[in-house]
């Protein structure tokens, strides 16, 4: 019996082979999409974002350089924050060109939160041109411990 | 089946290890006018400490670090937060004493002045 089973062995280190391909397949996959999804292809997003979850809030990052808060809106929709904005040209009057990489920039991005937030207790900041907007998580959404009794 | 790749940090893993860190070349505008260079260089997330200039030798190195942030677990990371470091060779006539810095909302402001020598002058045409 045991002999038999070994016979199968190899067969089943293929399968097993085979299970880690697929395995690894879909973590690829996964990869692109995130629980936190976004509408456009991220190569190519402006600005591009950090999203943590520190257990109780959300708290998104973003380079924004050049960007100032008159410029910036951000606004919390049915479960999808968007943010939208401009980034006007600080070229000077009657210089030469040399090398100009720093283009400007209309910006739009919405994203759909992964949990509800409360909408209150929302704040954005920007400082050295890095927006940070913390997402208070609704009391709902809150981790919670639950106490285990021995009895 | 695993559904979400390993989150543990390296940091986490090897704690006395040496950490490199990751430097950026970041975007630059170069603009001249008879009297200056006017360099305009994004580095968001630098602070006014952690910006060093340096004129040596006819290169001009912009540095800058930036503090690693506190992280809660990661949903989406679009892009990982760098030093800052390029370098730029520039004319022999600029004065390094009166080059000027100024930094705001993540926008580094180098104004490279001319030194005498260099900017343009006008001859008088004298006739006898």
């Amino acid at each position: 019996m045991l002999r038999q089973l070994g016979d199968y062995d190899g067969t089943f280190s293929m399968l097993e082979e085979l299970r880690r391909r697929m395995d690894r397949m879909w973590q690829d996959w996964d990869a692109d999409e995130p629980g936190f999804s976004t509408q456009l292809s991220s190569s190519q997003a402006w600005p591009r974002v950090n999203v943590f979850d520190t257990g109780t809030a959300l708290v998104l990052k973003a380079d924004i350089p050049g960007v100032s808060e008159k410029d910036l809106q951000i606004s919390i929709n049915q479960g999808a924050l968007s943010m939208s904005g401009e980034r006007k040209s600080d070229a000077p009057q009657g210089y030469a060109v040399h090398r100009q990489e720093r283009g400007v920039v209309n910006f739009s991005r919405a994203f759909a939160l992964p949990v509800p937030v409360d909408t209150d207790k929302t704040t954005a900041t920007i400082k050295d041109g890095v927006l940070t907007v913390t997402l208070a998580k609704a009391p709902e959404a809150q981790p919670r411990k639950i106490g285990v009794v021995a009895r | 089946m695993e559904t979400r790749p390993k989150m543990t940090k390296y940091e986490e893993r090897s704690p006395e290890r040496v950490q490199q860190r990751t430097t950026v070349a970041p975007r630059v505008d170069v603009y001249e006018n008879a009297n200056e260079l006017l360099l305009l260089c994004d580095v968001p997330g630098a602070t006014q400490e952690s910006v060093s200039i340096q004129l040596d030798k006819g290169l001009l190195t912009i540095e800058a670090n930036r503090k690693d942030e506190p992280t809660g677990s990661s949903l989406v990371a679009e892009y990982r937060p760098s030093d800052y470091a390029r370098v730029f060779s520039v004319p022999q006539g600029i004065d390094a004493a009166k080059i000027d810095a100024h930094l705001s909302g993540g926008v580094l402001r180098l104004r490279l002045p001319k030194s005498e020598a260099l900017k343009p002058r006008r001859i008088e045409v004298r006739s006898q």
